[in-house]
């Protein structure tokens, strides 16, 4: 919980610098928009750290968030290039076809005893290929599809914003799901045990491979229902939609706490990591630094957006290093602490040996 | 050979070494000497802090407080060079090779033969012969390009010897050396402790058979919960006097545990001509309900491939089991652990327990689906069943909240036993159970597996512990070079007819009943 708790705080100084450069930031508009994005990226880094929490990694996550997207623009759109079926059947088929894939791809890993780099990594590039191809290289618009309200509606209106945007209620429903199944599930304990020793997780008789199977399915399917809400909320799907998305998903997840050794991290944790990276994002826009120059004449100071993945950048490795700095500092204190209590657990123990040795003589 | 050099000045002085962990002090105001030529036992419970004292003289950890002088020089390390420089060698409790590496480089790791800088070749002829020689002085017959992957925990631990030799250390440090040795092996190792004894040089040994400690140590320091208790010369010290500093109460010599009389004898586990992968034959043996069958052998003979098999890690290639009478050929261990068959397995640190999770969740690891409801975890009954565990074999952990990770290496192997006692198999496979734990607890384990066979369970017990095999076996079969040589019981059951059986030497065939 200790890094939960340090990227929370961090994430609340983030906000809070923000806040005081712009105070848009806490805007009602600022806050919905920021609220989806970071909703629409927690549904999938839930969804891959089910793969990290075991041991493995799933690149392929961000194309399967793209052809998603264009599978539902291809089938259902009314447009030029959609071939105008009802929105279900390209829900449906969508979902199918990401949780087959991540059966696929679970299946070669466990089955083959493939590397999960490798194998997700050609699936990265096979998806973008396909995206591509339903797409024919272009765009295809929704049009005025009914999906385009999952992003824009929500509950509680606020002047022309929902207050709750529908991707927020998915987040928490998925959020939510996957705290369940991870925290206080046989499942969720065996998705540990697997990340923390594969070989002490099979000989106590876990089905390794069934349950590592299933993450892939997990990761893939959390990344087609990512995918529905950006197709929603973008509106036209290109080969381009969910590139890098994977890498976001993994920083989200490492930053919230999970080893990519596997075996670590927690659902609040990765629900930070995701609001870090898109707060991060979405500051980088709004950061402004408000200053009069030498003529008496008021300036607005921003960032230069070529500096975006600079940021990015370095904010991951502080966040990561910060992190890392105060754990060395918690450790040496605990161990004072211990040094300064050693009279009294000195004293309790001696106090235990004398209770055993009176059980032993009553014994005998 | 009590004559220890009592030279003026000892070639190594420890004096109020301290070190504390979150929640534990493991040690407290610890002092301890060592002459040139002379062998050192370090002797404690589970947790008394034997492994932590020698990892702070080899520079893994560094103390809190304390000092210590090497030759009379004050000396301070602050990592594993430091230590080296000084001539100390580290043998550790669990085995500390690169597994992707073979034998030539693990021995020579971090001390490299090569012509000048880091970035000049290996020099690889020089150093493949001086590891043949290495080899051949530990008596292990194996290419030095053998993968350590490959090797067996005993074979291993060879290697690990050879490593320290390696070094040409004034204060050699085994931690437990011969916890995965056979007898034949620990005997090699016996013989090379006489000889760099005879050479100056110091060596402390950890271990908790007491038979080795009477027969090599010339003095004895003993610890009990991180402090320094006592010195003994070996010439004072009895068993019982050890036990009781160690323990500080009494203990029964006499651990093991009165044998049952077997009712009429159900089978309940057959094995027929199964051949396990690469093995040169086949093997047959049968199980009786409630019997602790042995398995004797040298290390590689084949009892933990043999094990394997029977609880599905790795599936045989041939041959049949019938278990109850019921075809039983497991390819997992789920298949195997649903037909009631356990395994506690050997390596602990790979196989036994995840060593990041807390003693709570290792214990109920191989149960805990049958107590959830709905998938859902039963934290409480959990807690429960771990306490249990605690209590029965008084593992020393500031909680079971703890993570395994932290805890002595002894008390390690109490959580790996308490995971598979926790549960009612029909066949329970214990590969080398007593590995690293001290005498008290090995006591209470001998008992609760008696009350486990008296129960009808059948107990396979693998171990390199002769007396273990001898005190606590119903009948045993000894296995060499992957073949079984013999299974014998009653009058034939004598501790000289196994140590031949083990070594493949001829024997009297009328003395030993075949397996059936
Ligand atoms: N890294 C650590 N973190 C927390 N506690 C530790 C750590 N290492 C050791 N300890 C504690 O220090 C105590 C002494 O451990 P140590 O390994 O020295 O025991 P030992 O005498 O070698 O026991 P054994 O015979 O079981 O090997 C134990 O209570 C152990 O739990
Ligand atoms: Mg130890």
């Amino acid at each position: 919980m200790r890094r939960e708790l340090g990227m929370f705080s961090a994430l609340v100084a983030m906000c809070f610098a923000l806040w005081l450069s712009n105070s848009d930031f806490l805007g009602a508009s600022n806050v919905i928009n920021t609220t989806r994005q970071v909703s629409m990226l927690g549904i999938f880094a839930i969804g891959i750290a089910f793969v990290i929490i075991t041991g493995g990694i799933d690149l392929s996550i961000g194309s399967m968030v793209g052809l998603t997207g264009v599978i539902i623009a291809r089938l259902t759109s009314t447009s030029t290039g959609g071939l105008g079926y009802p929105l279900w059947i390209g829900i449906v088929t969508a979902l199918v076809v990401a949780c087959l894939f991540g059966l696929i791809q679970g299946l070669l890993i466990t089955r083959l005893r493939l590397q999960p780099f490798i194998v997700t990594l050609g699936g990265m590039l096979l998806l973008r290929g396909v995206s591509q191809t339903v797409v024919e290289g272009g765009v295809i618009s929704m049009g005025q599809s009914p999906l385009l309200s999952l992003a824009s509606g929500g509950l509680l209106k606020l002047g022309r914003d929902p207050l709750i945007p529908y991707p927020f209620l998915i987040f928490l429903s998925v959020a939510a799901l996957g705290g369940y199944v991870l925290h206080f599930t046989v499942l969720g304990r065996y998705i540990y045990a697997i990340g923390g020793s594969r070989d002490a997780a099979e000989y106590s008789g876990i089905n390794v491979k069934k349950v590592e199977t299933l993450t892939y399915v997990i990761s893939a399917g959390s990344a087609g229902i990512a995918g529905i809400c950006y197709a929603a909320y973008i509106g036209q799907m290109s080969q381009q939609v969910g590139v890098a998305y994977e890498l976001y998903a993994i920083a989200a997840a490492v930053l919230g706490g999970c080893s990519l050794r596997g075996g670590e991290g927690t659902i609040f944790g990765i629900v930070i990591g995701s609001a870090i990276m898109r707060v991060i994002d979405n500051g980088i826009n709004m950061f402004q630094y408000k200053y009069s120059d030498a003529d008496g004449i008021r300036r607005i100071w921003r960032l230069d957006p070529n500096w975006n993945w600079i940021i990015v950048g370095a904010v991951i490795l502080a966040a990561v290093i910060l992190d890392q700095l105060v754990h060395i500092f918690q450790a040496a204190r605990a161990v004072r602490e211990a040094g300064a209590r050693k009279a009294g657990i000195a004293a309790s123990s001696s106090a235990n040996a004398e209770a055993a040795k009176r059980a032993e003589t009553h014994a005998g | 050979m009590s004559s220890a050099s009592v030279a003026e000045e000892p070639l190594l002085s420890m004096r109020g070494i301290t070190k504390r962990f979150p929640g534990v002090v493991a040690l407290q105001d610890v002092q301890l000497s060592l002459h040139a030529g002379e062998v050192l036992a370090l002797m404690g419970e589970n947790g008394a802090g034997k492994s932590t004292l020698m990892k702070i003289l080899g520079g893994v950890t560094r103390p809190d407080e304390g000092e210590i002088t090497v030759a009379g020089k004050a000396v301070e390390f602050s990592n594993v060079r430091d230590a080296k420089a000084q001539g100390i060698a580290l043998i550790h409790q669990e085995l500390m090779l690169a597994s992707n590496l073979d034998i030539t480089s693990n021995i020579f790791l971090g001390n490299e033969q090569r012509s000048g800088s880091l970035l000049r070749p290996l020099d690889r002829r020089r150093m493949k012969a001086q590891a043949e020689a290495l080899l051949a002085r530990v008596g292990l017959e194996l290419p030095v390009t053998t993968l350590v992957s490959r090797l067996t925990a005993g074979q291993q631990q060879m290697v690990e010897i050879a490593k320290a030799l390696s070094a040409n250390a004034r204060i050699l440090i085994m931690d437990e050396p011969t916890s995965s040795l056979g007898s034949g092996e620990s005997e090699q190792l016996f013989k090379i402790i006489h000889q760099l004894r005879a050479n100056g040089i110091g060596i402390i040994y950890i271990s908790h058979r007491m038979g080795e400690v009477m027969e090599l140590s010339d003095r004895i320091t003993v610890l009990r919960d991180g402090r320094y208790v006592s010195d003994l010369l070996r010439a004072d010290a009895s068993h019982d006097k050890i036990v009781g500093l160690m323990v500080g109460r009494a203990l029964s010599n006499q651990y093991f545990p009165q044998k049952r009389e077997l009712a009429a004898p159900t089978t309940r586990l057959v094995v027929e001509e199964l051949e396990l992968p690469g093995a040169p034959g086949a093997v047959s043996f049968s199980a009786r309900k409630g019997e602790i069958l042995g398995f004797a052998g040298l290390i590689g003979a084949g009892r933990t491939e043999l094990m394997q098999a029977i609880f599905g890690v790795t599936p045989a290639k041939a041959g049949r089991m019938l278990l109850s009478e019921v075809r039983y050929a497991p390819k997992t261990p789920r298949e195997a652990i649903d037909r009631g068959v356990y395994l506690a397995p050997e390596d602990r640190k790979h196989h036994g327990l995840v060593l990041r999770m807390s003693v709570a969740e290792n214990s109920s690891l191989p149960n805990v689906a049958t107590y959830a409801r709905f998938g859902w975890l039963d934290r409480k009954t959990e807690r429960r069943v771990a306490d249990a565990g605690v209590k029965r074999l008084r593992t020393k952990t500031p909680s079971i909240k703890q993570a395994v990770g932290n805890l002595s290496g002894g008390n390690q192997q109490k959580v790996v036993l308490a995971k598979w006692l926790a549960m009612q198999p029909q066949i329970l496979i214990l590969d080398e159970p007593t590995r690293g734990i001290d005498v008290g607890a090995k006591a209470e384990i001998y008992q609760h597996m008696s009350e486990l066979a008296g129960e009808g369970i059948t107990i396979l017990m693998v171990s390199s512990d002769l007396e273990e095999i001898m005190g606590m076996s119903d009948r045993v079969v000894v296995m060499h070079e992957r073949r079984i040589t013999g299974v014998l019981e009653g009058s034939a059951l004598t501790q000289l007819a196994v140590a031949g059986l083990m070594t493949g030497r001829a024997h009297d065939v009328d003395s030993m009943a075949v397996a059936s």
